[in-house]
């Protein structure tokens, strides 16, 4: 009795793990000297636990959106908070997976994972502790001593996502982190974070151009439209993630419905912004 | 690789490695022959030149009577300790020149504001070639062991600073961010991201350094001469007060041997073995 009344007083109390309200964002790109205005007044609410995904066509400001909450850039308009705190610079309360290579090429595996538990002084025993669990985890036992550039791209990954997994971070940003893997291996790197996710709970924020995956792993999948990126609708994704299997995926009327809806909020967009160009 | 590795896949991979390496010894050897092609060449259009043409001694010499000249100075030791001294004048010399070179380059690597400030005046002393310092040099410090190696540690810092700034800017931006969200501060970030990120870079800037190194050094000698205890350089120069084209050539082929040994067997497989293991993994 008293832990349902704690939980749902915390619930009542706490702000949402991430909100952040009217961002927008304009930039000068180097190259053509242009001003990009890649984002235009978006509002977003991500509930701990929560496993947001965000999807959009090329271009359409979503990985704006994933450094601004990660802290790497300001946005010009509206503020962005995790748990009440502005976000002003990166930290290991949100860790990133990158969509390419952002592993250390000269650490090797294990020191890779480790990285972040270094920086944190983690003590030597339950350092090695943790990361031999999380290799473990992630499938890449025997590969420990291997540098990067000995892995398929596949692995890279999975030492990727297993080095922000390994810190405990409370919120984890993704930017199209499969996009990079051949398909057969995202379809398992896919189902493998999926289990991840649901057994570690882990808050997730969750970038993608493929409308199947965002459905595929989302609690809630945003529809963002392109530049100037604004969200379109939000839609909540039936199935509890804990059952969702790729062939489920297949067979699954409501799924099948998601996908497709979601595929017509970000196509007609598409086509309308085409249009608006011509 | 989505299969979960085992022993069975490890023992593979071993096994391709090994073939992979007796495959590896063949096309070495395969490589050398064809390298050594073009000097047999030049070796014999040389020897027939002087066979059909018979010149004087003081125009050109025989394949035989330069090797002749050789083995004269190695068993005479001149050779000998003039190429220790050298080796041994470059080796300061790069050492030296890395103590400045390479934390000057990681510092206009890392910042630009420094960076910006500092380039046009390091492009301009680096146009001003270490050479072109020789007479200031010389009235400064004399005929003197300091001159050489004033020479030859200006002319390799430019290489190795540049090279180092580079190898900073080169590193791709994610590392630092993926670093700053494990809670890496900037010191970190220079420990663990630029000065290895930019190992590379350090390399290839030593390599270049140590061959533009190794031609002022013979410049060096050949000026401040035999005051500073002789040296590969002035074996060439004091050779020409003897009229002796054959020691002259002698000290030259042994200058392009020396370079292209230590470059292929040294310098080479160091700097590929740095790029894969501490460049840019390509996807």
């Amino acid at each position: 009795m008293t832990v349902v009344d704690e939980v749902g007083g915390a619930a009542a109390v706490a702000p949402p793990t991430i909100s952040a309200k009217g961002l927008s964002h304009a930039f000068t790109d180097a190259q053509t000297g242009r001003t990009v205005h890649a984002l235009d007044d978006v509002d977003l609410e991500i509930s701990a636990g929560e496993f947001v995904t965000v999807v959009g066509p090329s271009g359409c400001g979503k990985t704006t959106l994933l450094n601004i909450l990660a802290g790497f850039i300001k946005p010009s308009v509206g503020e962005a908070y995790v748990n009440g705190r502005l976000i002003e610079k990166p930290g290991s309360d949100r860790g990133v997976v990158f969509q390419e290579l952002a592993i250390l090429p000269w650490r090797n595996v294990r020191r890779n994972i480790s990285h972040g538990l270094e920086i944190q002084k983690v003590p030597k025993a339950e350092m090695s502790e943790r990361v031999a669990s999380i290799i473990e985890l992630v499938g890449l036992t025997g590969f420990e001593h291997h540098h990067p550039h000995q892995l398929s791209g596949g692995m890279r990954q999975r030492v990727a996502v297993a080095r922000t997994w390994v810190s405990d971070p409370e919120i984890i940003l993704m930017d199209e982190p499969f996009a990079a893997v051949d398909a057969m291996t995202r379809l398992t790197l896919q189902e493998e974070l999926g289990a991840l996710t649901v057994r570690t709970g882990k808050t997730v924020f969750f970038i993608t151009h493929s409308v199947e995956e965002a459905v595929f792993l989302g609690d809630r999948v945003i529809a963002m439209s392109a530049r100037p990126g604004k969200i379109i609708d939000e839609v909540n994704v039936p199935v509890d993630r804990s059952e969702r299997t790729w062939e489920l995926m297949a067979h699954n009327e409501p799924l099948q419905e998601t996908v497709e809806h979601v595929l017509n909020l970000v196509r007609g967009e598409a086509a309308g912004s085409r249009e608006a160009d011509i | 690789m989505s299969d979960p590795p085992n022993s069975t896949v490890l023992s593979a991979v071993e096994a391709s490695r090994q073939q992979a390496s007796s495959h590896r010894g063949r096309a070495l050897l395969a490589s050398v022959f064809r390298a050594l092609f073009p000097f047999t060449v030049l070796l014999g259009v040389w020897w027939g030149a002087w066979a059909i043409f018979d010149p004087p001694e003081i125009i050109l010499v025989s394949p035989p009577t330069v090797f002749s000249a050789f083995i004269d100075a190695i068993q005479d030791g001149t050779l000998p300790t003039y190429i220790s001294r050298s080796v041994g004048r470059l080796a300061l010399g790069t050492l030296i020149a890395a103590a400045i070179g390479i934390p000057l380059g990681w510092l206009l690597g890392i910042d630009d504001d420094i960076s910006s400030a500092f380039d046009p005046l390091l492009r301009f002393f680096n146009a001003v070639s270490g050479i072109a310092w020789l007479p200031a040099m010389i009235i400064w410090f004399g005929f003197t062991e300091r001159t050489i190696l004033v020479i030859i540690v200006y002319t390799m810092v430019f290489p190795i600073t540049f090279n180092a700034m580079t190898g900073v800017r080169t590193i791709p931006r994610r590392y630092r961010d993926a670093c700053r969200t494990l809670g890496a501060g900037r010191l970190r970030i220079v420990k663990e991201v630029y000065m290895p990120g930019s190992f590379p870079g350090v390399m290839t800037g030593l390599r270049l350094g140590i061959g533009f190194g190794w031609r002022a050094l013979i410049a060096g000698e050949f000026v401040v001469g035999t005051a500073a205890g002789g040296g590969i350089g002035f074996f060439i120069f004091d050779a020409r007060t003897q009229g002796s084209i054959r020691k002259v050539m002698a000290g030259m082929i042994v200058l392009g041997v020396l370079w292209l040994l230590a470059d292929r067997l040294i310098f080479k497989p160091i700097e590929e073995h740095v790029n894969e293991r501490w460049g840019a993994v390509s996807e």
